[in-house]
């Protein structure tokens, strides 16, 4: 009952967040966003057409107006029709499912396998294997994500490659068929993201370490295995749950632009690409207050967490 | 257990893709995703390569004719045409019928009949449905404007359109206009039934209800699937008619489709690929895209010779390829409302200007740029009047568009002109590195006649639409575009230039020259002809002769497709008609050589 008022406090306070971030994202939308109007007008318009599009658009309209409008959208979660004349909520219905069944597991590993590696990284802290996987670390941090992609494709996928897995496309009727198309793409996430987790963990492991509780409980003759998981690891808790939390969002509806768009695969990434290139609004502002709230509940959930992992965090 | 949930909610998302397929099955690419299917919003190429598909046109253009020829589609013939030139009179094929659909009752297709025609013309000039094609008609069809003005009421009648019967369709003009047929094979002229906009509204841009060659499975942001409309008319294919030509043809194993009905494949795929890379390695995977256009990073380890185009042996056993000169340029206008190049209140001034336009375009180096960005495919050529336009003049002087750098400091010299005086040149373009490396080698260009590097700059908009303000705005000094022929007609790029045209119109250059005007009114309302082709060179020497744009130059386009593929594929003024008439030859067993497979 506690947390639960807890979170739904946590939630109201969490609805300037998301009034600040839709103002601001608004703003910019329409002050510095696309304008569809130009796109929409055909071979020499008359100053009327222009207008004409200008007012279906409702570009005429008041700011002021204009953004309440907005607010209805988030509320009803109707935010209209895209561009392609799709309503926006069918087509994040249709493109959020892809997206989270494409990066899940690029995700899940790339932390699971990060947090090990940082793990053996720490504990031998200074040898060579270590170094070692410091070096694979660095190494998937500094080749650019797009590179990685072709690489990946060109070697697993390719015709002068090993030729296991298909280039481009996307099919999830089975769990065969999905993992045939899955993998390369987490590969390649994986590739990367291990880089950037690896360090991370490595680093507030190493420091959790180095800490005094520690070098009691090894003097203590406790085993180490045990100072590893009762002393070292469950301290690094918090961190490493911040991580992840902050990262679902990205995950759930920002969705891979690169990856889907390379590995031609219809997530919310591509579609919103595609928004932005096409200045389809409808589909902006549906992306952008729907990642704004999801960031309130990501907020609201670790901090019920953090409780969860150590009692000495107080909800209060 | 969750993930496996999830993926088994996802359900039937999208088809195989790269499996081998029991059905013929055709993976067509394009570089971007169409932004919607309807037809009154179909304005470029990759929205109308699908309409086109989904949609029957009352004309469109024969499958290989070069220079392009129109031919009845929907229409049973060619329109008869009054004497004045003003009353259209078109025959609809009988029996043809929309797609199986919810829209109609009991779900079954209708026929399709002359006020069909009449409601996807009117779709036009609704507001509410953000037409972009009404320029097509606007000014040139009696009553459309006056039925947009009463409120775009569809049971109200439009006096210049009228169904004489059920299959004969009456078009009246307020002045003669002949490109009114070329008009009816653009996507924006695709019938659509109103059941369908009544049922779907907005909804119809993901879900086409037409009588075209195929049906749409499904359509998100990387793939368009369609399959072949069962009930589609029974018409085979005259490759004499369509314009076969053996000599040039005959490589694509075309012949294989004489007297066949087409389509012939059971399921086309369009494939918005627009990263060269991942298009190249899917293309050359062998079972997944069939076709690709040539990435440029490709040419130099693909291509064996460049003029002719010809394929390596390792890619000439498996690929057929096409070189094709695009219908339409690239230019860049200036921009005559700017005072400090273009008109100006002091007489002499403006002389200078003109020298001073004729000094850039002495000093723009299109042979560079051909070479730098085309692999010196492209053809340059001087004037507004394209390759692809059928009164393009070969023997017209190509000195306005060779580079001659001491000739355009001269020229300034003589004008007055210092590196001091100059005006600054703002050259406007989309963000990118391909945009940047463009203006740099403008900038360096410009220095070699003398520009200081400071007084060349760049300008950068977000994305197309926010240029496109721009340019409608009257806000840019330089504007460099390209345009695709709409219809293979000079008229279409000569209208770039056409002083009423002035922005927000098309003329982004707001020139207005009143000779050229009167060329172009009187050349408007003629059929083709050898007087209208004189009057069409005339306007392009003025526009030439008053150094108002820097152009020009046709791109070339390298088409590459598997050999189980017949077809002869083209994406200009062909477009997409093209794809009902590709085959694909089933897999044989090992040991044997495909029919096609013997070409080039």
């Amino acid at each position: 009952m506690e947390i639960l008022q807890y979170a739904l406090r946590k939630l109201l306070g969490g609805l300037p967040l998301i009034v600040g971030v839709t103002l601001v994202s608004f703003a910019l939308m329409v002050y510095f966003g696309p304008d569809m109007t130009y796109l929409l007008l055909g071979k020499n318009p008359t100053p009327e057409q222009i207008l004409e599009v200008r007012q279906q658009l409702g570009y005429d309209q008041p700011f002021l107006q204009r953004y309440l409008g907005f607010l209805r959208e988030i509320v009803t979660l109707d935010f209209g029709v895209a561009s392609t004349g799709e309503p926006v909520t069918a087509l994040l219905a249709k493109t959020i499912p892809v997206s989270l069944i494409l990066i899940l597991p690029g995700f899940i590993l790339g932390h699971v396998v990060g947090l090990l590696m940082a793990l053996a990284a720490a504990y031998w802290r200074g040898r060579w294997l270590d170094k070692l996987i410091m070096a694979v670390a660095v190494t998937g941090m500094s080749i650019s994500f797009l590179i990685v992609i072709i690489g990946f494709q060109i070697v697993l996928s390719s015709s002068d490659g090993l030729d296991l897995f298909p280039v481009r496309g996307w099919n999830s009727t089975s769990l065969g068929s999905y993992l045939t198309y899955v993998t390369v793409p987490t590969l390649a996430t994986m590739f990367v993201a291990l880089g950037y987790e690896t360090r991370f963990y490595r680093s507030i492991i190493v420091e959790e370490m180095s800490r005094d509780h520690v070098r009691t409980a090894r003097a203590f003759g406790l085993p180490e295995s045990r100072i590893f998981f009762r002393n070292i690891l469950k301290n690094c808790l918090i961190p490493i749950i911040t991580r992840i939390m902050f990262s679902i969002p990205q995950v759930a509806i920002g969705g891979a632009l690169l990856i889907e768009s390379y590995f031609g695969i219809p997530g919310v990434g591509k579609a919103t690409y595609e928004a932005i290139i096409t200045g389809d609004q409808p589909v902006l502002k549906a992306v952008v207050s729907l990642t704004a709230i999801l960031f309130v509940l990501v907020v609201v959930l670790t901090d019920i967490l953090y409780r969860a992992v150590d009692p000495r965090v107080t909800i209060e | 257990m969750a993930l496996a949930a999830l993926v088994a909610a996802c359900g039937p998302v999208e088809q195989p893709s790269g499996a081998r397929p029991a059905t013929k099955v055709f993976r067509y690419a394009m570089d971007q995703a169409p932004t919607t299917l309807d037809p009154v919003q179909g304005a470029n190429i990759y929205a109308n390569f699908v309409i086109v598909n989904a949609y029957d046109t009352l004309y469109s253009y024969k499958y290989l004719a070069r220079p392009y020829e129109l031919k009845p589609n929907l229409a049973a013939d060619f329109p008869t045409i009054a004497p004045d030139g003003l009353v259209y009179t078109f025959r609809l094929k009988k029996g043809v019928r929309f797609i199986d659909d919810p829209a109609f009752p009991a779900g079954r297709g209708r026929e399709v009949v002359a006020e069909d025609l009449i409601y996807s013309i009117k779709r036009q000039f609704d507001p509410r449905n953000q037409p972009q094609g009404a320029w097509l008609w606007q000014g040139r069809i009696a009553g459309l404007e006056e039925w947009k003005a009463a409120g775009s009421d569809y049971d109200q009648p439009v006096s210049g359109l009228r169904a004489l019967d059920s299959h004969t369709l009456e078009i009246r003009l307020l002045r003669p206009y002949p490109q009114l047929v070329a008009t009816l094979a653009q996507g924006f002229a695709a019938v659509v039934p109103r059941e369908a906009v009544d049922k779907y509204g907005k909804g119809l841009g993901v879900r086409p209800v037409g009588s075209g060659p195929f049906k749409l499975v499904s359509y998100d942001t990387a793939r368009v699937v369609m399959e072949r409309n069962p009930n589609f008319r029974q018409e085979p294919v005259d490759l004499a008619y369509e314009g076969y030509d053996p000599a040039t043809q005959a490589f694509s194993g075309v012949e294989a489709i004489q007297g066949r009905s087409p389509p012939f494949v059971d399921r086309l795929e369009f494939n918005f690929i627009n990263e060269p890379s991942a298009s190249w390695t899917s293309f050359t995977k062998g079972d997944e895209i069939q076709y690709t256009v040539l990435p440029i990073e490709q040419v130099e380890r693909v291509l064996a010779s460049k003029r002719p185009v010809t394929l390596r042996p390792e890619y000439a056993d498996k690929y057929h390829i096409y070189a094709g000169l695009e219908a339409g340029f690239i230019f860049t206008a200036f921009n005559m409302d700017f005072p400090d190049f273009g008109y100006n209140p002091d007489p002499e001034r403006e002389r200078r200007n003109k020298a001073l336009r004729c000094a850039i375009i002495k000093g723009y180096d299109w042979q560079g740029r051909n070479e730098s960005w085309y692999n010196g495919l492209g053809q340059v050529f001087p004037g507004v009047i394209v390759p692809a336009s059928p009164e393009f003049d070969p023997d017209l002087s190509l000195a306005s568009v060779s580079r001659d750098v001491a000739g355009a400091r001269q020229l300034l010299r003589d004008n007055g002109w210092t590196p001091r005086n100059l005006p600054k040149l703002v050259y406007g373009t989309t963000a990118g590195t391909t945009e940047r490396l463009n203006f740099e080698q403008f900038r360096a260009w410009m220095g070699d006649i003398g520009f200081p590097r400071e007084k060349v700059v760049q300008k950068t908009y977000a994305n197309f639409g926010d240029i496109s303000r721009a340019w409608k705005r009257n806000q840019l000094p330089l504007v460099a575009k390209g345009w695709g022929l709409d219809y293979p007609d000079a008229e279409n790029t000569l209208q770039l230039f056409y002083g009423p045209n002035g922005s927000p119109g098309s003329n982004d250059a707001n020139w207005e020259n009143p000779e050229f005007d009167r060329l172009y009114d009187e050349a408007a309302v003629m059929q083709p002809s050898d007087e209208r082709t004189r009057l069409y060179r005339r306007m392009n020497q003025l526009v030439i002769d008053d150094c108002v744009a820097i152009t020009g130059l046709s791109r070339t386009r390298i088409y590459l497709w598997h050999k189980d593929v017949i077809a002869v594929p083209d994406r200009e003024i062909l477009g997409g008609f093209w794809l009902k008439y590709a085959d694909v030859v089933p897999a044989k067993p090992a040991g044997l050589t495909s029919r096609a497979a013997k070409g080039t």
